[in-house]
This record gives C-alpha cells, sequence and structure tokens, in this order.
C-alpha cells in the first residue's frame, strides 16, 4: 500500500551539478574559436545567456537571442539554431511559444463579456472570442445577444477545450477559435501535462492508438488522454450536434478502457520525465512494451520500470 | 487543501472510475495505495531534527509532487518569568509557500497556513504525547521545541505529508545534554584570593560554578562537550502520524491527487497514535468539506483508518531507523575518512 | 562588540579553514521542483536558497500589469529554523520586503521584460539555511532558476559578498565574519562586467572598498563559471535525451552530437 525510498542523491540525480573549483587562479577555459563549421549539419551547439554566438554583420537575430556590440548573444540556455542568415536559440524548456495554426488543449480560466479567457501554459491567458466557437443550431450562424447571456452553458471555469491559435493581439496573447469540429469541449477522459518542447509538430496531432485510446497532443504541451470516438460518431449526422458538443457527460467508458487511458497516461509522464519527444510511433511502440512486461499500469511509475521503458525504445526502430 | 481547476466531465470521469467493481485511478492506484514516499532526515545541520518528505515525485525531470520540509527547533525558556511552562512545551508553525498555491492571494494563503498550524498544534502539542526530557532544571528552565514544517508543493494530500515530516524531523530530534549548575561562594575565601591573582581559567575545579548534580538548587545549566548531539526525545515512537479518508460513499481512497480532492471534497483526517505494546490511541479527528456522514459509516471509517494507519506507522518507521542507520554510517565514514 | 574567534590568523587563515579569497563549495541543483517552470536549488556553503520561478504567465493582479513588459514579482520567505537562533519572519517582515525588493531590483536591467507585455514571472525564493551570503545566494539561485525556466536574459547575475579585516580583503563572508567586519554584496553581469547590485549597510574606507571592489567583480566571474557549468550540464544532458528519444538510439551514446561551447 504505502513504500518509502530515498531522495535521489547528488551525484546520481539528473541535471544535478556538485563540484568545486575555487577562485582566484582557476584557468581559463580553452577558446575556441567560432566559425561556419559550428552550423553544420547533426551539429548542435549549445548555449546559456550571455553568451557570443556570432557577429551580426553576417547573421540576423531571431528568438532568444539579442544583439549587443556588433554580436549576436544568446538569451536563453538551448540549442542553437540557424536558417539561412537567421540565427535563433531554442531554449530547452520554458513556456509555450504559439504560432498561428497551432493546435492547443487549454482551460477557461475566466468567463468574460462575449471571451472566455484560456489557460494554454503560455505568457498570457489566451482569449476566445464568443465569435469564434462554433454556436449550437448551425454552424454559420450570426451570433445573438442570448448567446452572451448563456456563455457558460458552451464553456465555464475548468472546462478543458481543443483549439486552433487563430491570431495574436498586440501585447502578444494568442486567440483561439473552435470552428471546426474536431475542436471544442473536451470529454471522456483525463488531462496529462507534458514540457512543449516535447511536442514535435506533427501531420496529425490527433493521434488514435489500437487500444481504444485517442490523444490529442496540443502544442502548449497538453495533453488529452480520452476513449476512442469513432470519426463518424464524432461528426454527428446533421454535421453538427451542439448537445454532444457542448455536453459535460462522459460516454459509458469500459474499465479495460479506463485502464487504457491510464496506462496511457503513465507512459507518457514517463517520456517526459526522461524528456523523450513524444510522437505516434514512440508512444505506439512504449505502449506495447508496457503491455507485453504484462507490468501493473501503477508500476510503470517506479523508477527502474521507466528506465526500462525509455531504455526499450528505439530497440525496434532500429532493427 | 489547494482546490484545482477541474472540468465537470474530468469529475465525472474519476468519479465514476472510482465507482466501478475494480476501481481505478487516474495514474493506475487502487484505492488505497500511496504514491511513492520520498524521505530524507537530517536536511537542515542548524536544527535540532529535521526532515523532508515528498509524495509522489516522478522521477529525474518528472517533478511534482506534494513536498514539505519539518524542522525542530529548541530554545531554552525561562519558566519563572512567565515565558515558559515547567517541563517544556511544544509550538508548531506551518508555512505555505506561493509556489505550491500560486493561485491564491496572499490573504488566502495566511488563512490555510493558520488552518494547518492549527491541526499541527492542537494534535502534537497535546499534553499525552508531550515528552519527558524536556526540563532543564526544574522549575526554572524548560525547552521549548518549535516544529516548523514548510510545504514547498502541493499535489494533494498535504496534510498526511506534513504529520508525517513532524514524525521524521521529530524522530529525527536530539535534546542537548545538560548539566545543571550552582553558583556558590568557594568554601574558602583566602584561597579563592590566591587563586584569582594567579588565574582566572574556569576550567580548573576552582570556579565558583559547582557542577555536581544539584537538580534542586541548581541556578543555571551548562552544555557539557559530549560525543554526541544529545539524546533522542523521549517517548518518540509515540509521535501520531495522519490518515487523510478521501470520502465518496460507500468507498473511500487513500492518499488523493489534487484532481481528486478537487473531485471529492468531503475528508476525514485520522491522527493515530502507536504506543509501542499498547492499542493505538486516536489523538484527533477532523472532518473537512462539504457533506454529512451517517455515525455507523463514520466508525467504519476510523476502523479502516486504523489498519491503513498501522502499516503507514509501520512503513515510516522502518524508513526512519534506515535514515538513522544511513546517517550514522555516514558520520562514521566521513570520521575515519578524515583520520 | 568583537568576537572572540580570529578573523583572520597569522597563518593568513579564516575560521572555517579558509584562505582570504577562497570561496566556499557551491553546489547546484537544477532538477524540476514541483510544477514551477523553473528552479533551482543552491547551496554555498552552510547557506541554502531554493527559487522557483513560475511565467512568463497570465498576471495574477491585473491591475499592477504593465502595458509594455512583465512584472517581475519576487516574493521571499525565510524558514524560522534558517539562522543559529530561531527566528520567524512573516512574509511582511520589513527585512524581507526590502532584500525582495533588492533582488527584483537587480534583475529588472537583466531579463527581457520588454518581451512580455502584460505577463507577470514570479520568482519565490525560499531561504533553507543561512550562514552567511544570504544575498548573493538568493541572487545566483534565482538565476539559475530564470535560465532554467527560459525566460530570456541578456546574461548571467553572478553575485558575491566581500569584507575587510582591518586591511585585508575577504570574499565570501560567512555569519560569523558579517557580525564582524565592514562587507558589501556586489552582483556583476559577467560578459559585459556591468554591475547590477552594490549594497553595503556598514563603513568603509573608499579606498577599501575600491579594492574590495574590483576583488569582488573577479570573484564573480569564477561564481558565473561555476553556474555556467551547471547550467550546461544540465542543457547537454536534455538535448542528448531528446536526441536519444526522437532518433530511436539508446541513451547509452552520449554527447554524441553536441559541441559545447566553453568559451568565457
Amino acid at each position: 500500500m504505502i513504500s518509502f525510498a530515498s531522495f535521489p542523491s547528488t551525484s546520481e540525480a539528473y541535471g544535478r551539478y556538485g563540484n568545486t573549483r575555487h577562485h582566484p587562479d582557476v584557468e581559463d577555459d580553452v577558446h575556441m574559436d567560432l566559425d561556419e563549421d559550428d552550423f553544420e549539419e547533426n551539429v548542435q551547439r549549445l548555449t546559456v545567456p550571455g553568451e557570443s554566438i556570432t557577429s551580426s554583420h553576417a547573421f540576423m537575430r531571431g528568438h532568444g537571442t539579442y544583439v549587443d556590440n556588433d554580436e549576436v548573444i544568446a538569451s536563453v540556455a538551448g540549442t542553437v539554431e540557424r536558417v539561412n542568415k537567421l540565427i535563433t536559440v531554442r531554449a530547452v524548456r520554458s513556456r509555450y511559444n504559439p504560432e498561428v495554426g497551432d493546435l492547443v488543449v487549454g482551460r477557461i480560466t475566466e468567463v468574460q463579456p462575449r471571451r472566455w479567457k484560456v489557460d494554454a501554459n503560455s505568457r498570457q491567458d489566451a482569449v476566445l472570442m464568443l465569435s469564434s466557437v462554433n454556436l449550437p443550431g448551425g454552424v454559420q450562424r450570426r451570433k445573438l445577444e442570448s448567446d452572451e447571456l448563456q456563455m457558460r452553458t458552451f464553456f465555464e471555469e475548468g472546462d478543458l477545450l481543443v483549439a486552433e491559435v487563430q491570431a495574436f493581439f498586440s501585447d502578444g496573447a494568442m486567440s483561439l477559435h473552435t470552428r471546426s469540429l474536431r475542436y471544442g469541449k473536451l470529454r471522456n477522459g483525463q488531462l496529462v501535462t507534458v514540457p512543449p518542447i516535447l511536442i514535435r509538430r506533427l501531420k496529425s496531432h490527433f493521434v488514435s492508438l489500437p487500444c481504444g485510446v485517442d490523444l490529442i497532443l496540443g502544442l502548449n504541451g497538453y495533453i488529452w488522454v480520452s476513449k476512442h470516438v469513432k470519426q463518424s460518431e464524432q461528426e454527428g449526422e446533421e454535421g453538427f450536434d451542439a448537445e454532444a458538443v457542448y455536453s459535460n457527460k462522459n460516454d459509458d467508458i469500459d474499465e479495460a478502457t479506463r485502464a487504457a487511458i491510464s496506462r496511457v497516461s503513465n507512459i507518457i509522464k514517463i517520456l517526459a520525465a526522461h524528456f523523450v519527444p513524444l510522437t505516434d510511433s514512440v508512444l505506439l511502440e512504449a505502449y506495447e512494451w508496457a503491455v507485453e512486461q504484462e507490468s501493473s499500469v501503477k508500476d510503470l511509475l517506479l523508477d527502474d520500470v521507466g528506465e526500462n521503458l525509455v531504455a526499450s525504445l528505439g530497440s525496434g526502430l532500429r532493427q | 487543501m489547494a482546490v484545482a481547476l477541474v472540468s465537470k466531465s474530468e469529475r465525472d470521469y474519476i468519479k465514476t472510475s472510482l465507482q466501478t467493481a475494480s476501481p481505478l485511478r487516474a495514474d493506475g492506484r487502487s484505492l488505497l495505495d500511496f504514491r511513492t514516499v520520498l524521505l530524507e532526515t537530517g536536511v537542515a545541520p542548524l536544527a535540532n531534527g529535521s526532515a523532508r518528505l515528498n509524495i509522489g515525485k516522478v522521477a529525474r525531470e518528472g517533478g511534482g509532487g506534494t513536498d514539505v520540509l519539518a524542522a525542530v527547533k529548541l530554545e531554552v525558556e525561562d519558566v519563572e518569568s512567565g515565558d515558559g511552562v515547567d517541563g517544556g512545551r511544544v509550538a508548531c508553525s506551518v508555512t505555505c509557500s506561493p509556489s505550491a498555491y500560486s493561485h491564491l492571494s496572499s490573504n488566502a494563503l495566511d488563512e490555510l497556513q493558520h488552518d494547518l498550524t492549527v491541526i499541527l498544534q492542537q494534535t502534537i502539542a497535546h499534553r499525552s504525547l508531550h515528552p519527558s526530557n524536556l526540563t532543564i532544571i526544574p522549575g526554572r528552565k524548560a525547552w521549548l521545541l518549535n516544529i516548523d514544517a514548510v510545504v514547498l508543493a502541493d499535489s494533494g494530500n498535504v496534510v498526511d505529508a506534513l504529520f508525517m515530516a513532524a514524525r521524521a524531523a521529530l524522530w529525527d530530534t536530539k535534546v542537548p545534554r545538560t548539566r545543571p549548575v550552582e553558583y556558590r561562594a568557594p568554601e574558602s575565601s583566602r584561597a579563592t584570593e590566591k587563586e584569582t591573582q594567579d588565574s582566572m581559567d574556569v576550567d580548573q575545579g576552582t570556579s565558583g560554578f559547582d557542577t555536581r548534580d544539584m537538580a534542586r538548587d541548581a541556578a543555571d545549566f551548562e552544555l557539557p562537550d559530549y560525543w554526541d548531539e544529545g539524546e533522542v526525545l523521549h517517548g518518540r515512537e509515540r509521535w501520531p502520524i495522519c490518515v487523510t479518508l478521501n470520502l465518496l460513499p460507500p468507498i473511500h481512497l487513500l492518499d488523493a491527487t489534487l484532481t481528486e480532492e478537487a473531485s471529492i471534497p468531503l475528508r476525514l483526517h485520522l491522527m493515530f497514535s502507536f504506543p509501542p505494546s499498547t492499542p493505538p490511541i486516536l489523538q484527533a479527528i477532523r472532518l473537512s468539506g462539504p457533506g454529512e456522514l451517517d455515525l455507523a459509516y463514520v466508525k467504519s471509517c476510523i476502523t479502516d483508518g486504523e489498519k491503513y494507519a498501522r502499516e503507514l506507522f509501520s512503513a515510516l518507521e522502518s524508513k526512519l531507523r534506515e535514515e538513522d542507520l544511513r546517517r550514522n554510517t555516514k558520520a562514521r565514514d566521513r570520521f575515519s575518512s578524515l583520520r | 562588540m568583537s568576537s572572540r574567534i580570529e578573523i583572520l590568523n597569522d597563518g593568513g587563515y579564516r575560521s572555517d579553514g579558509r584562505k582570504q579569497y577562497e570561496l566556499r563549495d557551491i553546489t547546484i541543483d537544477l532538477t524540476q521542483q514541483g510544477t514551477a517552470d523553473g528552479s533551482a536549488q543552491l547551496t554555498h556553503g552552510l547557506t541554502q536558497v531554493l527559487v522557483t520561478v513560475f511565467g512568463p504567465r497570465e498576471a495574477k493582479m491585473r491591475s499592477q500589469t504593465l502595458h509594455d513588459r512583465a512584472v517581475l514579482n519576487v516574493e521571499m520567505s525565510v524558514a524560522p529554523f534558517s539562522t543559529g537562533e530561531r527566528r520567524k519572519r512573516s512574509r511582511a517582515d520589513r527585512r524581507i520586503l526590502e532584500m525582495a525588493a533588492m533582488i527584483a531590483s537587480t534583475f529588472e536591467p537583466v531579463v527581457q521584460t520588454n518581451l512580455y507585455p502584460r505577463s507577470q514571472i514570479d520568482i519565490y525564493v525560499h531561504v533553507l539555511q543561512q550562514d552567511g551570503s544570504l544575498l548573493p545566494a538568493c541572487i545566483n539561485a534565482t538565476t539559475l532558476a530564470l535560465v532554467t525556466a527560459g525566460v530570456p536574459l541578456l546574461d548571467f547575475v553572478c553575485a558575491v559578498t566581500g569584507g575587510v579585516h582591518s586591511t585585508s580583503p575577504l570574499l565570501d563572508l560567512t555569519t560569523l565574519e558579517e557580525n564582524d567586519v565592514p562587507h558589501m554584496t556586489v552582483a556583476v553581469m559577467p560578459r559585459t562586467r556591468k554591475v547590477t547590485l552594490v549594497t553595503m549597510e556598514t563603513r568603509l574606507h573608499v579606498e577599501r572598498f575600491r579594492e574590495l571592489f574590483e576583488l569582488a567583480c573577479e570573484a564573480g566571474q569564477t561564481i558565473h563559471r561555476e553556474m555556467k557549468y551547471a547550467v550546461k550540464d544540465r542543457t547537454v544532458a536534455l538535448v542528448n535525451a531528446m536526441d536519444a528519444g526522437s532518433k530511436g538510439g539508446a541513451a547509452d551514446d552520449h554527447d554524441r552530437d553536441v559541441v559545447m561551447d566553453d568559451r568565457i
């Protein structure tokens, strides 16, 4: 029922660092000159804030950099990326930086006049305008005053939704829309959060695993794990069924599916803890491994099981 | 304690999963499973006893978990002046970091802190648990035992975490050895004159301090040099622990996560003490959240709670003994490497 | 009142066995803590602080938002057991508010707040143990926590204390030394050698000040190296983990594709 363990020790822990060099008379580090070779393919360069990357004459500065004294200097810790003349530094861990067209999963934090505020793990809460959602009684209908008065019947505080980034406001806040049959309120499952960098842009962020589990991989690091819903059911016969779209009621979900949802959630947590980027193929492989091992769902969260799971990845891809 | 934002469908999903024939929780646990608890004692070298505890941390980059740091510090109090109490006293305080409750306003945070402090204080500072070795000089000086706990992160079940951390810190506490002394005019004044001219050295046995045991008329005390940090608190086996039953009649679950707490607001906190070779004692009981319960159900909860508490208690105790051993070995190794 | 313990003995050693310019051990832990976006636990000698950073995120107090940049909100809490003598300070304690304000003003010019209008960056500083050099430990840990949270900074901020015992300058003071000698805290940005904080509460001769100030700036560079190694260590580990995961390689081939740029 309960087990105790020790905190990881200083030497074992990941990202821990304990070492001392004393002041003064410490040798300076080896200087390395930087030239075009450093941007060779397959070679990733890492940098930290305040480190000069290159001259600003030859290159343009992008995100994660700034220019001072004709030098492009990093402002975050991460990998240096170059596209032609544009230098950017991608932070290894940060909040979500939205782009138009991104698919995100968010949670309503506030209902305001004609708009909802949505937490999407970004620098500010996103805005979902009443005019950016599908309203009951037809996709293209005009919004009415009565809609404004019953906004909570569509979304209320705490509700989860999947949406697309539509545009940005001048202060950098994003506006979302749910004007698609695949978007809208989320039901039949549970949320898992991971660092956004682990969600790569994929062809589709709606993933169906053969175990009867659907995944929505929000680019903001919020992942919705739910029971599989058939495509035709989702779209409905008349194209749009407001009752179903804004319903808070879950379908009947059998125990096997619930177990599968929990298993997938735990796999996501482990992969994220080991900083493995999540793609449909990785998730599938990990799921198959977990089923093969016949480990119980909760055991997945044990350290050594997690290590084995991550180590097992790739063995399949290599064959 | 903190209420996470959850949607109606999430709440429904959680509740329905719990009410199936073979209940399953979001992370695959069954109703009575705890998440892994990490514990380390002796984390604050400036305190007389300390412990850090984390429930549910995911390895490596996963983070999370309910993180509590607890430490015991002893202070000398003067009983005669009215500050202290003869026999010593125990005071608890809980601080909640805004990083654990970043959505709360500072007023709400203060309220929460106060609430948790009261729960801890009322249970731990109760007379029945009072350690007998907090007296320094009867009627004059006594130790004030401060337990300070800091909640660094909350991902559910913070009350259980607080009690476990407090128990671990109290277990770890060493009371410095004291020796009462009395100021007495030296027996021969002539000798004194001579001595004072010769030297002022206190250590030569000619000082005005008499350091023989004299519990009755002692005026003050001194801390003798001794090889260890002191003796453990008397009755340290008795310090209570808490099990929180999250109630969704007819079932209940242990060690709820934040989303589970948000979905199931009714909670019963049971604080048990397990003195060696006597029956367990229910030290405190507290019902929180809206709702009403019938008496028979509460009784059955207490019976069940005792069972869980005993399991938790023995697991914690063996971990604490393991920690004692680890730290003793560590100290010995360090000592031998120095030599 | 002077203490009975010699601050600097004839052999040139301090009470804890260090030389004049010797710094205490620094241990840095950048692993994820709770739900924070970035966190750092820094142990400097016996001083230990934990800093967690949340944000940039939606501002809690909408009235306090700025239309052109993010607000830096620093909140500090000192554990009652962190000092030799127990002392419980409330969050509204004047001394704590002052320290928090100093940390905020140190980072105002360093964090690129202009990139995040109307947002808020919360910095929560927890003091777990104190044995001198508290403010520098807080500043250094805050730098590291901001870096792990991916908040854009112009540079690291590296802080150190220095004091003068009669005429001999000392670096990285313990509580015992801070109680006895005039001392100051200096925070530098290592690349440009700009100073973002100088604070001194005791009197010091202007000649001595100059000497000590320069020494402290130099020591800041040493601390910078420690901090940079810690950040790079973690960055390499995470990037390698991501590569291994996405390319299907096992975790055993480390350092494969990563070049460390070790310039100072």
